[in-house]
């Protein structure tokens, strides 16, 4: 960064007298972090709004102060270098930080009109509606079938186990219906229709990542977090899931971390920038962001001076 | 819908009922712990507690515990609090209640009415049946709290009505054994208790999947706790009974310390026999099996990681490992008194004993080794190659120290092992069972004299004689000490146990901790 | 197959290397000296010292003039030693054993005191006894009976508490209880047989005889419920590993969807892992075969079946005990007997631990994604 731009934020930072949120912020990182830049209007409810949301690893504070509101029924990209924190901060939305044991998250998420880290919050239930898709595949070693419903199976929502088949009060039908209309949507029912009931770590990558978003798909999740998604696939694969993603912001809200910048660009409605040290800079309509962001660093960013 | 929604979002703090099945779980601990004490002969079975004998006072909480958990299930059913039950309790819990109650029903109509099979068969199946079908059919509230309760409750009434109290007994004619109550009660007050503690940790949880997280959590603890306890109970009571016997006669005096259980042989002269010839004995069997294997093992291993490619000879290897890892010490004793006893002397020697734990130590050292010099990081090899340096001298500056500490902990681990060995050394070194001291084993024998013959000089560091003849060591002490009939030497064996759970015991957690250090440390 | 394989092998060795005549040369005198030391010490005759002295001035040799090459010769060497240990255990406890094979036949493994009947007809004629060195009669039956049921009974105990220690462990225990419990289980390991023997004869067969009114002291329900306790560790570590081979982002995939812990643990990591946590079973089930010291010392060691064959309380003998027990006094053709009840448990326990191995194999091949 250029020492004019430096001392062009100083000054504008003493004539308005802002200062970041964060305390602990120094240097120039203070001086690129307003709390206009990050505050986003829109119209109707948040589906998700975080309050300060601080995430430390030990004595490392990976996460700084992070308080963004999700609209529903879009698509929120989270993009910025690697280390910047976006995918901790989407593990925070759906409390799969609980997991890492040296994490320890501080901050509210609302969900729902409820903070999801308020004790006595059942994770099956809020997991169960907030569902996520990780960054290589992850298939179960099972059919295909059985993938897809897993989740509901284990709700309750579908019974096929041994008991009500030899009842004959089995739900197979309704199975086969999920399946279906799941696979459907993760444009992936022409290509396995024909094989339900092979093992799913025989896809391709491709493939099996389609199958994650139909499996996450089928609890009939309200938002679906998506930690790069086609990080570990090829081209024609990747267009395949930014289709899919952009059919889906329909009917879901879905938050996806990426570090392609052109993909965020591509599929998403708005954008918030992480840069490194775990801070938010900036948070916008995705076209203004990569038109004309306010943060000099975030122009740096996005034009590749640095990354 | 938004309402149910957030309910189930959030949950409220513990409710009545969850007090309440947390309660019926406390006084199930505690009948736990009552029929614990009766089977561990702390209390008697019909010793009397606040005017009730003990088998009463545990129909009492038995019975408590199968009324609560029915009682569980039934407010749930009605609908009294809210859970969120499945449709049914499931497969597994219908097949262990139908072979619980089986078992009940047949007992108790073959043995208690004295039917024949010809009635106590159908009698079992039916009820068998009608206890899965309780679990299958109804919802899951009642089917996994209705069987586990009316289970609980019968064992209560039983104990409470004297059908089994302290003067009942069974001997069934098929088993050469007979039943009593201090056995019975005890054993179907822990498994009632079980049962219904599993059933009340389900509704804890409201039952469905949750639910049956918190039950089988339960369980597992619970059994984590049980082994734990055997090891906790095991090494408390050998040190309770043997620390008398090893520190007998014990004195701190001018002329040093006097310790006659470590220090003495056994000889009728003595006042405290002890075990010296046993610990010099095991002292010699360890250094000597460690020399011969340790460089055997760790140079293999290097071999395997560092040479050696990928392919059928590495994987005869792999299986000779391995078969030789599960090889009973048995056969390794066979082993050595078929072939190494003729060869070494033509009689039990403490040479041949070395040579069996070392076979035994070598897979031991060989597959930690392996582990230590795979996890060498593959950077190092490369550095250490890119600077020119040829591989033996990488392996030998960089490779084995990284994997120093791995194959030190794997070391000290497998000594643990051999050193408390009793079988092979029972066959191959074992000679008198209570040898005095002057028959313990003295290896070294450093002597340097000139002579007037080739070679002219006469040196000596080890004892032919000592390694040839037999030798005693710890293991082999206790057992002879057994087969003698233990009687009066019974607190001589303890004392004995007591050592060698020391000596084996102090490999390991020094073993434990060091690979805890070394992992800590590559780490951070 | 192990010599062609050791043929390949040390031809791709010696490919890789540039061996000069004087390092072969001192590497042949060297394989020379040690095959004469092993020879004569195998056939006894009284060449060992020399041969290894002259082992020894070769290898100086090497290791003034060739240090590398001569390391990697006998490490080299060093790892074929492990495989001829086995191979020297096997050939001599077949040997040993074949004296008795050959006198006994197949009886050796299925001869019965009584003669066996079905309907009426003869398959089996009856020995007249199990085991009886006077009249030089030799069964394995009832020690291989006895070893069953102990067996058994040891791995009701230790399988499924192993499996849930080790799921315990894995899965469900908090930080702190792990660093206690998993301690704790690898100390029970080293606690020696002879220790659990000897709380079993002075304490235990006391109190089995005492509450459980049986005739005698030592019974295989006491054993089997000892040795299940011994291989517990065993099933607990193997099975415990196994599961954390599972990975992590499969579990995270379960848990995303809203399935609860233990729902992933049965539905997820036990179906990933089950054949790693069979392989640990029958790791353990090898132990409880072998285990010898505290059987031999809490069983009575009469050769015979219990009546009736299920009787748990029987009093009678297993494969190791009954080795145990006699070898002290037992003739050349008992001893030979006694070799063959060594082969038939090492056959065994051979076979499950290179079962498990395979089914160990697989379950990397499985989690890799074919």
């Amino acid at each position: 960064m250029s020492e004019t731009t430096s001392k062009a934020q100083t000054q504008a930072d003493a004539q308005t007298g802002q200062q970041s949120g964060g305390t602990t912020v120094e240097g120039e990182t203070q001086e690129e972090l307003r709390e206009e830049w990050v505050q986003y209007e829109f119209d109707g409810q948040p589906a998700i709004s975080t309050r300060d949301v601080n995430v430390h690893y030990g004595d490392d504070h990976a996460l700084h102060d992070i308080s963004i509101d999700i609209p529903k029924n879009s698509v929120t990209a989270l993009i910025g270098p690697s280390g910047c924190g976006k995918s901790t901060f989407l593990r925070c939305l759906n409390r799969m930080n609980d997991r890492i044991k040296a994490a320890d998250v501080s901050g509210e998420v609302e969900f729902n009109g409820k903070n999801i880290y308020d004790k006595g919050t059942n994770l099956v239930e809020l997991r169960k509606r907030i569902g996520q898709v990780f960054q290589s595949p992850n298939p179960f070693p099972k059919s295909i079938r059985k993938n897809i419903s897993y989740g509901p199976r284990k709700h309750g929502d579908i019974d096929v186990s041994l008991l009500s088949r030899l009842l004959g009060r089995d739900d197979s039908d309704e199975e086969d219906e999920l399946v279906e209309r799941c696979l459907r949507q993760a444009a992936l029912w022409d290509e396995v229709k024909d094989r339900l009931d092979d093992n799913a770590l025989g896809l391709s990558g491709g493939q099996q990542q389609r199958l994650c978003i139909a499996r996450a798909l089928a609890t009939d999740p309200e938002v679906l977090l998506m930690d790069e998604p086609a990080s570990a696939l090829d081209p024609i694969a990747t267009s395949r899931i930014e289709d899919l993603i952009s059919d889906l912001a329909e009917d879901y809200t879905v938050v996806i971390v990426t570090h392609s910048m052109q993909q965020a660009a591509r599929i998403s409605d708005q954008t918030a920038v992480f840069l490194t040290g775990g801070y938010l800079v900036e948070y916008d309509d995705t076209d203004k962001i990569f038109e004309n962001p306010e943060s000099q660093r975030v122009e740096d960013y996005i034009t590749g001076k640095f990354g | 819908m938004s309402d149910a929604y957030d309910r189930n979002l959030v949950e409220s703090e513990s409710s009545t009922y969850q007090r309440l099945a947390a309660s019926i779980v406390g006084v199930g601990i505690l009948a736990f712990a009552f029929a614990l004490a009766a089977l561990f002969d702390l209390t008697a079975i019909d010793a009397t507690f606040v005017g009730l004998s003990l088998s009463n006072l545990l129909g009492v909480g038995t019975t408590l515990v199968g009324l609560g958990v029915v009682g569980l299930g039934a407010v749930s059913y009605v609908g009294y609090v809210e859970t969120t039950p499945d449709r049914s309790a499931g497969l597994v819990p219908a097949v262990l209640f139908g072979l619980l109650w089986f078992c009940v029903a047949g007992l108790v109509v073959s043995q208690t009415f004295g039917f024949g099979a010809l009635v106590w068969l159908p009698a079992a199946l039916l009820v068998g049946a009608g206890a899965a079908g309780v679990a299958i059919f109804p919802r899951e509230d009642i089917g996994s709290t209705l069987p586990a309760g009316a289970f609980a409750l019968l064992v209560g009434l039983v104990f409470l009505t004297n059908v089994i109290g302290p003067d009942w007994a069974w001997s069934p004619t098929d088993f050469s054994a007979t039943f009593t109550p201090k056995i019975v009660v005890p054993f179907l007050t822990v498994l009632a208790v079980l049962v219904a503690s599993w059933a009340a940790g389900k509704a804890y949880d409201d039952f469905g999947a949750r639910g049956r997280q918190t039950g089988a959590y339960m369980l597992i603890a619970l059994n984590a706790l049980g082994i734990l306890s055997v090891l906790v109970i095991l090494v408390a009571f050998v040190v309770s009974k043997g620390i008398g016997p090893l520190f007998e006669g014990f004195s701190v005096g001018a002329s040093g310390i006097d310790w006659p259980f470590v220090q003495n042989g056994n000889q009728l002269t003595n006042d405290v026999n002890g075990v010296f010839p046993a610990i010099v004995g095991t002292f010699w069997l360890v250094v000597g099996s460690v020399i011969m294997a340790v460089p055997l093992a760790v140079g293999a291993a290097v071999f395997l990681t560092e040479y050696a490619e990928e392919g059928r000879f590495t994987q005869v290897v792999e299986l000779a490992t391995n078969g030789l890892w599960s090889t009973p010490s048995i056969v390794f004793g066979l082993f050595g008194y078929a072939f190494l006893v003729p060869r070494l002397g033509n009689s039990t020697s403490l040479l041949s004993g070395i040579f069996v734990l070392g076979f035994m130590l070598i897979p031991l050292v060989l597959i930690t080794s392996r582990e230590a010099i795979n996890a060498v990081p593959d950077e190092y090899r490369d550095a250490s190659a890119a600077l020119g340096v040829s591989q033996w001298q990488t392996i030998k500056s960089v490779v084995v120290p990284a994997a120093m500490p791995g194959v030190i902990t794997g070391v000290i681990l497998g000594v643990g092992r051999i050193a408390g060995e009793t079988a092979p050394i029972l066959l191959v070194m074992s000679g008198s069972p209570f040898p005095s001291k002057r028959q313990a084993p003295n290896v070294l024998d450093i002597s340097f004299s000139f002579t007037s013959s080739f070679p002219f000089v006469d040196a000596s560091l080890i004892s032919q004689e000592a390694l040839l003849n037999s030798a005693s060591a710890l293991p082999y002490q206790l057992y002879a000490i057994i087969t003698a009939g233990v009687g009066q030497s019974e607190a001589f064996g303890w004392g004995t146990t007591l050592v060698l759970l020391l000596v084996v015991l102090s490999f390991y957690a020094v073993g434990i901790a060091s690979r805890a250090y070394f992992r800590n440390k590559l780490r951070s | 197959m192990a010599e062609s394989s050791l043929k390949q092998s040390f031809d791709t060795f010696r490919a890789a290397e540039d061996i000069d005549a004087s390092a072969l040369l001192a590497g042949a005198v060297g394989v020379v000296f040690l095959l004469t030391a092993l020879t004569s010490f195998v056939l006894r005759l009284g060449l060992e010292v020399p041969a290894i002295v002259g082992f020894v001035v070769v290898l100086g040799y090497g290791w003034y003039a060739h240090q590398g090459l001569t390391a990697k010769a006998v490490t080299f060497l060093m790892t074929v030693s492990t495989v001829l240990i086995l191979g020297m255990i096997t050939v001599f406890l077949v040997l040993e054993s074949l004296h008795a094979f050959r006198l006994m036949g197949v009886n050796m493994l299925v001869g019965m005191d009584e003669p066996v009947t079905v309907f009426g007809v003869t398959v089996l004629p009856g020995l007249g006894n199990f085991w009886q060195p006077s009249s030089a009669t030799y069964s394995l039956v009832p020690a291989m009976w006895g070893t069953f049921v102990t067996t058994l009974i040891a791995t009701a105990v230790a399988a499924p508490l192993g499996v849930a220690c080790a799921l315990f462990l894995a899965e469900i225990a908090p930080n702190w209880a792990r660093e206690i419990v998993k301690p704790g289980i690898e100390i029970l390991a080293g606690i020696p047989s002879i220790v659990y023997g000897f709380i079993g004869f002075t304490v235990l067969n006391t109190y089995v005889f005492q509450n459980f009114q049986t005739p005698s002291q030592g019974s295989f329900f006491l054993v089997g419920g000892v040795i299940g306790v011994m291989a517990l560790p065993t099933v607990v570590s193997v099975a415990e590993d196994s599961l954390d081979t599972v990975p992590d982002s499969m579990k995270d995939g379960a848990l995303a969807l809203g399935s609860t812990d233990w729902q992933t643990m049965t539905s997820i990591t036990l179906p990933a892992a089950f054949s790693g946590v069979s392989a640990a079973v029958l790791l353990g089930v090898g132990r409880a075969i072998g285990e010898t010291m505290a059987a031999t010392v809490i069983l009575g060691n009469t050769v015979g079946l219990p009546q009736p064959l299920y009787d748990v309380f029987g009093n009678n003998v297993t494969l190791t005990t009954l080795i145990a027990s006699q070898y002290g006094d037992a003739g050349e053709t008992q001893l030979s007997a006694l070799f063959a009840a060594g082969v038939v448990l090492f056959v065994t326990v051979l076979f499950l631990s290179l079962t498990s191995l395979r089914i160990e194999a697989k379950l990397k091949q499985e989690l890799s994604g074919d």
